[in-house]
């Protein structure tokens, strides 16, 4: 038993020395397009919930510039670095694809999910960011249109989305869609075991 | 519902689960005002004072004023999420959720605690330097290279740490 459990925790680490760049490099070539699909996204998503629709989302190099085009050209407008909302997808990738075996068993399937959920995470990340800079920095505007209430609760769900996803979900993701291949890699038994 | 009451009954379900809770419980302790005020920052500022005593070693003339470590050549300020602290909860919430006995964990949780700190004082001594260096880069290595490579140090130590002590006992 524990020479398989090694040798498949080998083949993790070599794996490992590869997946990284890789996950890197694809992440590096679709950055471009999807920082676009980003800002787009989350400005479609803001105006939804507005009558008139004002919310823009730019990007300008790496970052995601917001503001509001109801309020002069000259007033608030925050730059913020979309890297710093989408960088896990750089370790998500990496530890799935150091998995011996992930592809097996709806693998490529499991991955879409995988890389669906960071997508929806990011998007909501970059939404919270939006709705925290108008609920907190636009002076008298912020205070007449969003209460204590609000600003509190956006302002949790920036926090929530900003360190405690951003920083583990890339973990949860990797275990909880290969806990077959995670198991095995620290030595669980199989999830078909149950407690007796 | 009824698959995934099966998963929750399984090792690895039962581990999931504890360890989403884990980290909920250390997540939202964190973001306390008073918990940020009396551990956050306080460590952030030792994380800083750690920094400073490294770079000293190297011969660089920094000082340290709350969590801004400075040098004629380059500042750096640390900040939640610059702290290591979210390494170090992905890996203790890992530890303590797994299935090992307590003896197992306390040595586990003192060593990776260790561990995750050296790892931290290299990205800041490398983070000032690349700050020196080249000005152009660091925000591409803070957030990029560093913040992967910190998520995957802490994931990697749990593995390491899980396989060795992940035994028959542990089940």
């Amino acid at each position: 038993m524990a020479r398989p459990k090694r040798a498949k925790a080998a083949a993790f680490w070599r794996r490992l020395r590869w997946s990284l760049p890789v996950a890197l490099l694809l992440w590096l070539i679709f950055r471009p397009a999807y920082n676009t699909f980003l800002a787009f996204a989350a400005e479609k998503l803001c105006r939804l919930f507005e009558n008139p629709p004002a919310t823009r989302v730019v990007v300008q190099e790496d970052k995601a510039v917001i503001g509001r085009d109801d309020m002069r050209t000259g007033s608030g407008w925050l730059g913020y670095s979309l890297t710093q909302i989408h960088f896990n997808l750089i370790p998500a990738l990496a530890l799935i694809l150091a998995l011996p075996g992930w592809h097996r068993h709806e693998g490529w399937q499991k991955l879409v999910w995988a890389v669906c959920i960071l997508v929806a995470s990011h998007l909501l990340g970059l939404v919270w960011h939006v709705q925290f800079f108008f609920a907190t920095s636009l002076g008298p505007w912020s205070g007449a249109n969003y209460g204590p209430l609000a600003r509190n609760l956006l302002g949790f769900l920036q926090y929530l989305f900003d360190i405690p996803l951003t920083f583990t979900l890339p973990l949860l993701l990797w275990a909880g869609f290969y806990w077959d291949q995670v198991s095995e890699l620290v030595g669980l038994p199989a999830a078909g075991t149950a407690r007796s | 519902m009824g698959k995934l009451q099966a998963f929750l009954a399984t090792a690895p379900g039962r581990f999931l689960l504890r360890y989403l809770v884990a980290l909920g419980i250390a997540f939202a302790l964190m973001a306390l005002p008073p918990v940020n005020e009396r551990v956050v920052k306080p460590y952030t500022t030792f994380v800083a004072y750690e920094g400073a005593f490294f770079l000293r070693l190297f011969g660089e003339a920094v000082s340290v004023k709350e969590q801004i470590l400075s040098s004629p050549r380059f500042a750096v300020a640390i900040y939640n999420g610059c702290n290591g602290l979210e390494a170090i909860l992905i890996f203790v919430c890992g530890v303590l959720a797994f299935p090992a006995p307590v003896r197992r964990k306390l040595p586990g949780l003192l060593l990776g605690f260790v561990g995750i700190q050296l790892f931290n004082v290299v990205r800041i001594v490398a983070l000032y330097y690349t700050g020196v260096f080249r000005p152009q880069w660091f925000s591409t290595a803070h957030v990029l290279v560093w913040q992967s490579l910190v998520i995957l140090f802490a994931v990697s130590l749990w593995v390491m740490w899980a396989q060795r002590y992940g035994t028959a006992e542990a089940r």
